[in-house]
């Protein structure tokens, strides 16, 4: 067949510094859940994340870190592809909070970022070359709505291959936000659980090389579908979620049958998870079986922008080894998910054709992808 | 990666900008000091819960979007799902963040409003637009340096191009606040929106328009991005040139010359669509002619090309 490939990889997390490390970890059940390390615990309620381990200084912050690991992956997804000159190849970078953790150490403790660093392109240009490059600010559907726009541009014949990435850090005003915001402090990240608390924010990045071809080394892009609720700046619809979904089926030429594994957004807390559980009620309630489900978060965090393709890698993983990770720490999986094949505690094994992958953000984005292993 | 000649048009324009009385008002030389905030106009609950970016933003963004027909009153003419947002900026949120790690340095985190939640992410403002005009397509913020703006216009055109949506409002927004005065300096505090739609879209529903968008560039060089668009043009004539907020190595030939900057200031992710709105003004004033607008940043430089919308409907 010919298609939108998935032709290289690039990861990093709380949990491993490379796609197969994730994968290992993520189906061994080891999660990244730490303590953060970058700011005075102090001021906080709320005393877990799940960090990136590479600051120089236990309890002194640095700036740029994600503008390092998102050279990390581009670097390490090029090479997987033997793309060796990314000057001319669009490269499209979804993120939640860009270098923003930067900008608040420079305002609070005078650290030295230049403001031009804020976006992602001078970075990428003087580590690549790179002229292509979009910094996409879609909140934690970011990459797979950059996925979509990278889409788009093979897909009308403006590029022949283009560059994906999602990367976020934890910034100390959206740590101390949701900590003013949830009514306890979450103890873990539990997807789905009946008395989940609230969402623990992860970091890391992700990137991979899309390619218009006629053999894929990781997976085929079937579809991407987007759209906004226009509803509220937080909370989720689920009828909204819903219809991306369903289109994201429509434009692959798809039915909900069709779909082996769903990699849920499944981000704990109870209005994202209680939405999310009722569309994918709706849209695969009626398949018996309906497809395995899994999520990372438990094990990642919500890493926010990179999110959506963090979830679209352990996607093609999954399918390539017959292996899927499962959630871990859910003790009573909320009623939604009852009929539903969640995969938790152990690992599964199963023979994966087509995955779809969820992600939702803050402004109602929602962003729904249709993958297919080689 | 460039974009083809394709029938696009712009069919509608806005501003929020003190002292500029809609799209036309950028023609002008100078803009008089000591008049009304635009955003005086909004109303509604919650405002006080947006940052000034969202409410100028929403300002432009209605502008453009009645200017266009399709914003009536009460209503969207157009099905809510066919309309897609894209919002250029890159220190629209920079208050809340700056505002919000200051609260819990002085205190601890339960001095911060839950409210302000939302708008530590970038997306706040498209996310807003999206809410108040019921505005259901693909919804993209873009935060591109000093080509933002530009970019913005181009990525609105992929996404009518690939079918995505059939109208797309495009919003360049710079807020100036407390904050961004000491991260950066003096700068532009104002929005300006266009809408973009194909000529076949625009047919079908009888909409006038302003202006044709020609190609866009993003290259490594001004000249390149200049050379690239303008290549196999009529002989290179440029009618106007809406030039960037740092002076080119490279000069442009035009008739005219319109600098933004030295009109309103620094206006960072927000200047490319107040050159594009300030290009489509001309171009209906004048019924054709072709325009250029140029940005240049740490990274890249962009240009795009605006020409008459001539026989387009």
């Amino acid at each position: 067949m010919s298609g939108v490939a998935i032709c290289g990889a690039g990861a990093v997390a709380s949990v491993g510094s490379s796609l197969g490390e994730i994968f290992q970890a993520l189906c061994a059940g080891r999660s990244g859940l730490g303590t953060p390390n970058g700011f005075d615990l102090g001021k906080y309620r709320t005393r877990l994340s799940f960090e990136i381990d590479d600051r120089p200084e236990r309890g002194r912050d640095v700036p740029l870190r994600s503008t390092r690991w998102l050279e990390h992956v581009i670097e390490a997804a090029a090479a997987e592809a033997e793309l060796p000159d990314l000057r001319g190849v669009p490269i499209l970078i979804g993120t939640t909070l860009r270098e923003l953790r930067s900008v608040e150490l420079r305002w609070r403790d005078g650290v030295d970022f230049d403001l031009e660093e804020l976006h992602f392109g001078p970075a990428l240009r003087r580590r690549f070359g790179a002229v292509q490059v979009s910094t996409v600010a879609n909140a934690c559907a970011a990459s797979l709505y950059a996925l979509a726009l990278g889409c788009d541009l093979i897909e009308t014949g403006a590029a022949d291959t283009v560059i994906v990435a999602g990367v976020d850090n934890i910034s100390e005003s959206t740590y101390g936000l949701l900590d003013r915001c949830y009514p306890e402090a979450p103890d873990a990240l539990r997807p789905f659980d009946k008395a989940r608390r609230g969402m623990l924010q992860g970091e890391g990045a992700a990137a991979i090389v899309l390619r218009r071809a006629e053999s894929a080394r990781h997976g085929w892009v079937r579809s991407v579908a987007v759209n906004c609720d226009a509803h509220h700046p937080s909370a989720p619809d689920a009828k909204s979620i819903t219809i991306a979904m369903r289109q994201a089926h429509t434009r692959a030429g798809l039915t909900p049958a069709d779909i082996d594994l769903l990699m849920l957004h499944g981000t704990g807390t109870p209005l994202n998870d209680e939405a999310e559980a009722r569309s994918v009620g709706e849209v695969f309630g009626q398949s018996a079986p309906p497809p395995w489900m899994t999520a990372i978060k438990s094990m990642t965090g919500h890493t926010a922008g990179a999110s959506g393709l963090h979830s679209l890698l352990v996607a093609v993983e999954s399918m390539r080894t017959g292996t899927i990770p499962p959630v871990v720490g859910v003790r009573e999986v909320m009623d939604e998910m009852a009929g539903l094949r969640l995969v938790r505690d152990e690992a599964v094994g199963d023979e994966l054709r087509l995955a779809q992958v969820n992600a939702f953000g803050f402004g109602g984005l929602n962003a729904v992808a249709v993958v297919e292993r080689p | 990666m460039t974009t083809p000649d394709e029938d696009m048009l712009i069919t509608g324009a806005g501003t929020a900008i003190r002292g500029v009385a809609g799209p036309a008002g950028l023609l002008r030389p100078a803009v008089p000091e000591a008049s009304a905030d635009p955003t005086a106009s909004l109303t509604g609950r919650g405002l006080r819960y947006k940052d000034r970016a969202t409410k100028l933003a929403l300002c432009a963004g209605r502008d453009a979007l009645a200017d266009a027909g399709l914003l009536l009153d009460p209503g969207l003419a157009v099905p809510g799902e066919s309309v897609g947002v894209v919002v250029s900026s890159n220190y629209g949120n920079l208050d809340t963040v700056c505002d919000t790690v200051s609260a819990i340095a002085a205190h601890d985190y339960t001095a911060t409003s839950p409210m302000a939640l939302p708008g530590t992410a970038s997306n706040v403002t498209a996310s807003w637009v999206a809410i108040t005009y019921g505005l259901r397509g693909v919804n993209l913020t873009l935060c591109n340096g000093a080509t933002s703006g530009l970019d913005a216009v181009s990525w609105a055109r992929v996404m009518v191009r690939a079918g995505r949506v059939r109208h797309m409002l495009v919003i360049g927004v710079e807020p100036a606040n407390p904050v961004v005065a000491e991260l950066v300096g003096p700068t532009f505090d104002g929005a300006a929106a266009l809408v973009l739609e194909s000529a076949e879209t625009a047919r079908e529903r009888g909409a006038t328009a302003m202006a044709r968008l020609g190609r866009h560039a993003r290259r490594e060089t001004h000249a390149r991005a200049v050379g690239d668009v303008l290549g196999g043009l009529l002989d290179d004539r440029v009618d106007l040139w809406c030039r960037p907020e740092t002076a080119p190595g490279d000069r442009v030939e035009s008739a005219e010359e319109q600098d933004l900057t030295a009109l309103l200031g620094p206006a960072s992710g927000a200047l490319g669509v107040v050159q594009c709105v300030t290009g489509a003004a001309w171009l209906r004033e004048r019924a054709g002619g072709t325009v250029l607008a140029t940005t240049q940043g740490a990274d890249a430089a962009a240009a795009t090309v605006l020409t008459g919308a001539g026989a387009a409907l």
